[in-house]
């Protein structure tokens, strides 16, 4: 057993490493490393920190005294410039030298920035750290003329914290219905529905290019014929570009991700990965995409720490997302895409509602609009196999947790 | 010590969820879930997840622990110790009894 670790990296994948690693039992050095003055939480950036509603503290991903109770070393305000696999070592951005029986890297990822003409003006902005938060939040006064492109769940929960703020919100996708292979077609119809229906002007096209008219604003040329507008601040929500820079100069496996097997151990059996840089292989050999989302990273987080102990990691369950928009909460459970068929519990003019995916006789999938005790149902049917009937599922008045049971 | 609050039956909360009273019954700061456990134990906890503004109460109730219903941090009914992220601080616990299939709610005594 390994008795010193270094996780780099204070995102939910590094603090989750952490916890796990001492939740499981682990007793030697834990180390974080992170360039923040405090590791926090990211899915409030879009929302509630995003609209000013909560502090930095309000956000931290851990209370202060939890990283002396843990007993974890935290190395505020710090990069690793180097890791020296082969030594043992990292190279702190301040110059000192870390020696590490085991690291982890959880280097998370940068907001994707697309080679758009006239995309490096400071009116466009990205948003993927506290400090991204703040500087947009300067940006939606009342009246402010905010584009944003992307309707991903960056993009459409920052729409929806913009126009509740009092912005004229446009909002531009490439794709008629985004989050339809999350979500299925008709529910993410719905969801996506609601943006026109709070006021968001969306647009299914793609921006060639913007033009800084300095105090006038940013003139987006839109494609398909659009006429150019002009806009206070544009937000660039279209993805992530994960940080494999350390892993690269260290010579592991990197293929737009860190490339890990299903204990997070890279190409290198002292170093693993964990969080959005760090890409599973399956035992298949195949290399699905990287999982982008916040439970991921932190289930990533105890499949490390149970390799490093060399004990079991935890179950394999059914991916789990959510997002807040417009008032509406939205969880997505399973495989939507490998569904056959879909039943709707309740009614989409009436929300709360829950779409199940079937196949085959168990349920794959579901996908709720303010309905989170039947996706925590739908979690356990599909984690523990319990065969479904479609009529059950879609009737309101059948207690989905007696499904369980039975 | 007294006798406790009689609060509900225990037939007012179906297994595995939860309901939450009021804090003009309670007397303390926050509502306070009535949370019946897979194995009709009941628990109480403050009913406000210490993540955000969920009720504990609207969660998920199976094998000692309760599911936030919005992140899915959770929580020991025994001890309201947190068991994971986002929320980091634990719920309070609160003692109840449960006689003749009635509930009976110590606001503030630990269980």
């Amino acid at each position: 057993m390994s008795t010193s670790v270094v996780i780099v990296g204070g995102g939910v994948a590094g603090v989750g490493t952490a916890a796990a690693l001492r939740s499981r039992g682990f007793d030697g050095d834990v180390t974080l490393v992170d360039p923040g003055e405090f590791p926090y939480d990211r899915p409030p950036l879009s929302k509630d920190f995003l609209a000013g509603g909560r502090t930095l503290e309000q956000i931290a991903l851990q209370q202060p005294s939890w990283y002396d109770d843990q007993r974890i070393r935290l190395i505020n305000r710090t990069t690793v410039v180097a890791l020296r696999a082969a030594e043992g070592g990292l190279e702190l951005s301040d110059g000192r030298v870390l020696s590490a029986d085991r690291v982890v890297l959880a280097t998370g990822a940068a907001a994707a920035r697309p080679p758009i003409e006239g995309a490096d003006s400071p009116r466009v902005h990205v948003l993927r750290t506290a400090e991204d938060a703040a500087r947009l939040r300067a940006a939606l006064v009342p009246g402010a003329r905010i584009l944003i492109v992307g309707a991903g769940l960056i993009g459409a929960e920052s729409a929806s914290t913009a126009v509740r703020l009092g912005c004229e919100v446009t909002l531009v996708d490439p794709v008629a219905v985004p989050l339809a292979a999350a979500l299925g077609h008709d529910l993410a119809h719905w969801v996506h529905g609601l943006h026109v229906r709070h006021g968001v002007r969306t647009l299914q096209t793609v921006v060639e290019s913007f033009t800084d008219r300095g105090e006038a604003g940013i003139e987006a040329h839109l494609a398909g014929g659009e006429p150019a507008r002009t806009f206070d601040a544009v937000l660039l929500g279209v993805g992530m570009v994960p940080h494999t820079t350390l892993a690269e100069q260290a010579g592991l496996e990197v293929d737009r991700g860190v490339v890990v097997d299903s204990g997070q151990v890279t190409s290198n059996p002292a170093v693993l990965a964990v969080g959005d840089s760090a890409r599973t292989r399956l035992a298949d050999g195949t290399l699905p995409p990287r999982a982008e989302h916040w439970e991921a990273a932190q289930t990533d987080g105890a499949r490390a720490a149970a390799a490093l102990l060399g004990t079991p990691g935890p179950a394999a369950a059914a991916p789990w997302f959510w997002t807040d928009r417009h008032g509406h909460h939205i969880e997505g459970v399973g495989h939507m895409a490998s569904a056959t068929r879909t039943v709707v519990r309740g009614s989409f003019d009436d929300p709360s509602f829950t779409v199940f995916g079937l196949d085959d006789g168990y349920v794959v999938a579901a996908a709720a609009v303010d309905d989170s005790g039947a996706v925590r149902a739908a979690r356990r049917m599909i984690d523990r196999r319990v065969p479904a009937d479609p009529d059950q599922l879609s009737d309101p008045s059948v207690n989905l947790r007696a499904l369980l049971r039975n | 010590m007294s006798d406790g609050i009689r609060v509900a039956s225990l037939d007012d909360i179906p297994q595995g969820e939860g309901i939450a009273i009021d804090k003009a019954i309670t007397g303390t700061e926050d509502d306070i879930a009535l949370l019946r456990d897979t194995d009709d134990t009941v628990y109480a906890l403050n009913d406000t997840c210490t993540h955000e503004t969920a009720s504990l109460a609207q969660g998920w109730v199976e094998e000692g622990f309760v599911e936030c219903p919005l992140h899915s941090s959770k929580f020991c009914l025994r001890s309201g110790e947190v068991q994971g992220l986002p929320a980091t601080r634990n719920a309070c616990p609160h003692r109840v009894e449960v006689r003749d299939g009635e509930v009976y709610l110590f606001p503030g005594e630990a269980p």
